[in-house]
């Protein structure tokens, strides 16, 4: 197991006092909160900043995990020594606490035994299950013309001894016709079990997309780029486009410009109303890379008195 | 689940089909009442209706307090500061719209 060294995770001195471990978690956290940063690893950082964060703002649990850190060596493999904790008095608050679960290994084998037990207490005895919330990724093309999908949940649950374990569960779900990113789906009855004889929980489904190699959804309208020759864009043409649905031909008018959107109305995400497929016009340029090219571009500019800048002088 | 059949699961669109009251998104989000009643008062949440009894959330509002709930708890900022970052995520959102569209991000 690597031994984590939480100072270096927040980026202070062993010596650090708690406001100045506060501060710089206050600050990672904002930096990486994966609501708001679009930094890659933006939710891995977050859980690692709160970790380290959760052992150092609480003075018996730095302590005890200095006493371990003073005897690891960089490089080492870490094993918690038997009875590390032994001599620390822990006031009953949960290290694990309010973010639930998700912890390393390295946390897990010091802290964990303590961090089960912080369950909500139900004050009713047949109450309904706890709603359950997930994200799943499905195809743009799904959202055309609806689909069955397996989908893979991992569940952080715990087990009776109150460790927190992940369970895996495989739920078969039909994708309704025209849902969008950014919808949830809701599940009746696939939450968390009631106690009792109350019903069950729901599970909500949040659905995204998984990126398209041409296609980019917004709401029920969907963009894609078309490239085109200079050519088409100047004179005009009737050319084969992809679309979701399958190919379609599309008239691209005389003089267009870079950057044009063509319209097929009714072509984007179907729903009611349906949403507009659009085609982003791209120039592109042929390579001058034969001389017959190269002679083709020089007819180009004795024939036209052409300066693109003319806008820019003065 | 040794099953023979498959079978499918039908869902319902949160965002088209469905309206919450406050107890609903309350215990579908696990939030306390009070957020939520603080959270509509800073304009957060924008429920129809008058009193908390009458008020109905349309779904996307399952999304924001979501949201509001993990900033509020992961970055202790208040009710007000909660409005803002919302407000400002709304709007980054919408330039990235933007950009999508015009084919640059």
């Amino acid at each position: 197991m690597e031994f984590k060294d939480y100072y270096a995770v927040l980026g202070v001195e062993r010596t650090a006092t708690e406001d100045e471990i506060k501060r710089a978690y206050k600050k990672l956290a904002r930096k990486f909160h994966p609501d708001v940063s679009k930094e890659a690893n933006a939710e891995a950082r977050f859980k690692e900043v709160g970790e380290a964060y959760k052992v150092l703002k609480d003075p018996e649990t730095r302590a005890a995990y200095d006493r371990v850190g003073n005897q690891w060596k960089p490089g080492q493999d870490f094993q918690p020594p038997p009875d590390w904790d032994a001599g620390f008095e822990f006031s009953g608050g949960d290290p694990g606490g309010a973010n639930g679960g998700n912890f390393s290994d390295f946390f897990e084998s010091l802290f964990g035994g303590r961090a089960g037990h912080a369950q909500t207490h139900r004050q009713n005895a047949h109450a309904q299950g706890q709603d359950h919330h997930a994200k799943v990724l499905i195809d743009l093309q799904d959202a055309y013309q609806g689909a069955q999908r397996s989908i893979s949940l991992q569940m952080p649950m715990l087990d009776a001894d109150g460790r927190l374990v992940t369970r895996e569960r495989t739920l078969n779900v039909s994708i309704p016709k025209g849902v969008r990113e950014g919808q949830h789906l809701r599940l009746a009855g696939q939450g968390e079990p009631a106690l009792g004889e109350g019903p069950a929980g729901n599970l909500y489904l949040e659905i995204a997309f998984r990126p398209h190699p041409h296609f980019r959804a917004d709401g029920r309208e969907v963009y894609f780029d078309l490239p085109i020759s200079p050519w088409e864009a100047a004179l005009g043409a009737s050319v084969t486009a992809p679309t979701p649905a399958g190919p379609v031909q599309l008239s691209i008018p005389s003089g267009s410009a870079a950057g044009r959107k063509l319209r097929l109305k009714g072509k984007g995400i179907p729903g009611d109303p349906p949403g507009d497929l659009y085609a982003v016009l791209i120039i592109a340029l042929p390579p001058a890379d034969t001389e017959v090219a190269k002679d083709a571009y020089r007819a180009m500019q004795t024939a036209f008195d052409f300066n693109p800048r003319a806008g820019m002088e003065g | 689940m040794h099953e023979p059949m498959m079978t499918y699961l039908q869902g319902q669109v949160v965002e088209e089909e469905i309206h919450l009251t406050l107890t609903e998104l309350c215990h579908t989000c696990g939030i306390a009442v009070e957020h939520v009643t603080t959270w509509v008062v800073e304009g957060v949440l924008e429920p129809i209706g008058q009193t908390p009894q009458e008020w109905q959330f349309g779904g996307a509002s399952l999304r924001r307090a979501r949201l509001a709930l993990r900033l509020s708890r992961d970055l202790e900022i208040n009710a007000a500061g909660i409005a803002l970052a919302l407000d400002l995520l709304d709007e980054i959102e919408e330039l990235r719209t933007r950009l999508v569209r015009s084919g640059r991000s």
